[in-house]
């Protein structure tokens, strides 16, 4: 296979192969999410319409409803993984996750602030959401500067949920204070990319091409820091600043993909979960595995959520939970944490 | 003699015809003791009761339609305050709770003489509202067409103001006949095909055939149609994937969202692609309405209230 060629700078015998599996799974799943919907254009009729075919409705459900929320749903999922990645690599540990260490809370809030204040979901900048998800890590942070809580990394979950639940009860109180903001907070805070107008995705391209220039960035500092804070020193890095451009990048992706798709719990555990799983201990690999995985993780996740419920939707949210709790009951259980 | 002996028979007749007549009038006043039953069981109310607190937005339509003193009401769905309809009538009226949620304190606070409840309060609620007032939860299954008129019939009962129940549901049904005289002289049949949906944040929601204001829609003339869409044992709406929306396609789409007028609504959904391009649409044939009175209100004022909404989108029909 020409991906085993040397050429390619993370074409290691050990990841060209999940990452190509990953890929072709990836691939498949985007046919779905083209394919599969609540409505009555069968998955047959669709394909005719990517066939260059198909009838004016089938070509309507196709490219103006399914496409769009395809890519939303690729891109939502990109981010929350690497995200989820760079978090669990820098705190060591594997369960720290934007939905669970209030990230996502916290930009979660700042949406519903801005709700409150009249924004609409549509109109929502996702600079509003980028902020709140930079509070949130800011916490984070200082959560792990506790003596003792970084290095218990159930312990750092707690102090996240915590966090998250104090955000929730602040977001409620919004939600009751204004009933029209309140249907708005609510449908938004359970996640779903159903629906989205692509214009929301312009307005996050430019983060997230940012974030993805930073992770080129800090991805071999990070790898080094795995070997203790003295040898990433040694090595001439400065861990101090890493874990700045670590959080920005972090609240960078979580704040463009909650801006997107809503605060979406679990897919930033899952998803380094199985990464890691097949490429090893070392970060760069991880990263790389994520760009397939995330977003196969989230597409299939809404594929799940138009079927199980048609001729309604169910929020993605909620099948992105339902696929999230079990892993991260698996990990807890594993006999050892890996500790990253 | 004999003429004073008839002045004395007549006086005492006079005197006898009034304590019967006193009489019988106390025997009613004792007899107005009545018993409404109730979705718990017959509760017994004397008179006309003075103060009514209506926890249930069919209720308050109700006792303002009927003239009785309501002095307490929970919000509208999606509101902070009641359905905008029926503010002028209600006035300053004190906000006891929302409909699922009733704040007790609020309620004992606007000291009633009678309380008037939903079909489905719970019987905790009311064994605890009981000791406050004598309490009517209404006994008439939701979303049936005659519905409201068997719930204001029954409301009615309990305020002593049956002769005013009949005479506005009498107003309602006269002004449905009104309305389907426009409704088919304006539009041609087979043309009157029509869905009534709700447009919330997350898309679109269809509303059951047998919600209040699809009623009426029938009432006058329309063909609403759910498509079978909402599904049993869920009577009121069911929401629906945006690429279902074509199935709500009618010659007539009326849209309704909570607590925002019309016009926004539908100001919403046509940024919606798959809005857009409805035929309704595209024929300027939706009609966007409040979705507090379509689609949470019950009641005669509130059928008056939609009955005008129809009657004026249909003469605004271009011929």
């Amino acid at each position: 296979m020409n991906a085993l060629s040397p050429t390619s700078a993370v074409a290691s015998r050990a990841l060209s192969l999940p990452l190509i599996a990953a890929g072709l799974l990836l691939f498949l799943i985007i046919i779905a999410s083209l394919l599969y919907g609540a409505g009555p254009i069968s998955a047959s009729e669709a394909f005719m319409v990517l066939a260059g075919s198909g009838s004016e409705e089938a070509r309507f459900v196709v490219s103006e409803l399914r496409l769009p929320r395809t890519i939303i749903g690729l891109v939502t999922g990109l981010a929350l993984g690497l995200a989820g990645a760079l978090l669990q690599s820098m705190t060591r540990n594997p369960l720290a996750e934007p939905g669970l260490l209030g990230v996502s809370a916290g930009s979660g809030f700042a949406v519903a602030l801005a709700i409150l204040f009249g924004a609409s979901t549509a109109t929502l900048t996702s600079f509003v959401a980028q902020l709140g998800a930079l509070a949130g890590c800011a916490l984070v942070i200082a959560a792990t500067r506790v003596q003792g809580l970084g290095n218990d990394p159930v312990r750092l979950i707690l102090a996240g949920a915590t966090l998250t639940g104090l955000l929730l009860a602040l977001t409620s109180m919004l939600m009751l204070m204004d009933q029209r903001a309140a249907d708005e907070i609510r449908f938004w805070i359970t996640g779903s990319i159903a629906g989205k107008p692509l214009s929301m995705l312009q307005a996050t391209l430019p983060s997230i091409l940012a974030a993805l220039i930073l992770i080129v960035i800090v991805a071999r500092p990070l790898a080094a820091m795995a070997l203790g804070e003295k040898a990433a020193v040694g090595l001439g890095h400065h861990p101090g600043r890493i874990r700045f451009l670590i959080v920005l990048t972090v609240a960078l992706l979580v704040g463009s993909a909650t801006a997107l798709a809503g605060p979406l719990i679990f897919v930033g555990l899952v998803v380094p979960f199985i990464a890691r799983a097949f490429a090893g201990p070392d970060i760069r690999k991880t990263l790389w595995l994520c760009v397939p995985v995330g977003p196969a993780v989230v597409l299939a996740a809404d594929v799940v959520s138009r079927l199980i419920a048609a001729p309604a939707e169910l929020p993605l949210g909620v099948v992105t939970a339902l696929i999230g709790a079990p892993v991260l009951l698996a990990i807890v259980r594993a006999g050892r944490m890996p500790s990253l | 003699m004999s003429s004073l002996s008839n002045r004395f028979h007549s006086t005492l007749l006079q005197t006898l015809a009034a304590v019967a007549v006193v009489s019988v009038s106390l025997s009613q006043a004792v007899a107005e003791t009545r018993t409404v039953e109730s979705a718990y069981g017959p509760v017994q109310i004397s008179g006309q009761p003075g103060r009514v607190v209506t926890l249930y937005e069919g209720a308050l339509d109700a006792a303002l339609a009927v003239g009785a003193n309501a002095v307490g009401a929970v919000i509208t769905r999606g509101g902070s305050d009641v359905a905008e309809y029926i503010k002028s009538e209600a006035g300053d009226i004190a906000i006891v709770g929302a409909p699922a949620e009733t704040n007790i304190e609020a309620v004992i606070a606007a000291q009633p003489d009678l309380i008037l409840a939903p079909p489905r309060i719970n019987q905790q609620q009311v064994a605890l509202l009981s000791r406050i007032a004598p309490v009517v939860a209404s006994n008439v299954p939701m979303f049936q067409p005659d519905s409201w008129e068997r719930e204001t019939r029954l409301f009615a009962k309990a305020m002593g103001r049956e002769a005013e129940a009949e005479k506005v549901i009498g107003q309602v049904k006269e002004r449905i006949s009104e309305v389907a005289q426009v409704v088919s002289a304006k539009i041609p049949a087979g043309q009157r095909d029509a869905a009534l949906v709700r447009w919330m944040p997350q898309g679109p929601l269809v509303m059951a055939e047998g919600l209040f204001s699809a009623s009426l829609l029938q009432a006058v003339g329309f063909e609403l149609t759910d498509k079978d869409l909402v599904k049993e044992g869920r009577p009121h709406s069911e929401p629906l994937s945006l690429e279902n929306l074509s199935s709500m396609d009618q010659s007539w789409v009326f849209l309704a969202t909570l607590n925002e007028d019309g016009d926004k609504a539908l100001d919403a959904a046509r940024k919606s692609p798959a809005f857009a391009r409805l035929n309704a649409v595209q024929n300027d044939q939706v009609i966007g309405v409040s979705g507090q009175l379509w689609t949470s209100a019950t009641g005669p004022l509130a059928a008056l209230a939609i009955l005008d909404d129809i009657e004026a989108a249909v003469n605004a029909i271009q011929p």
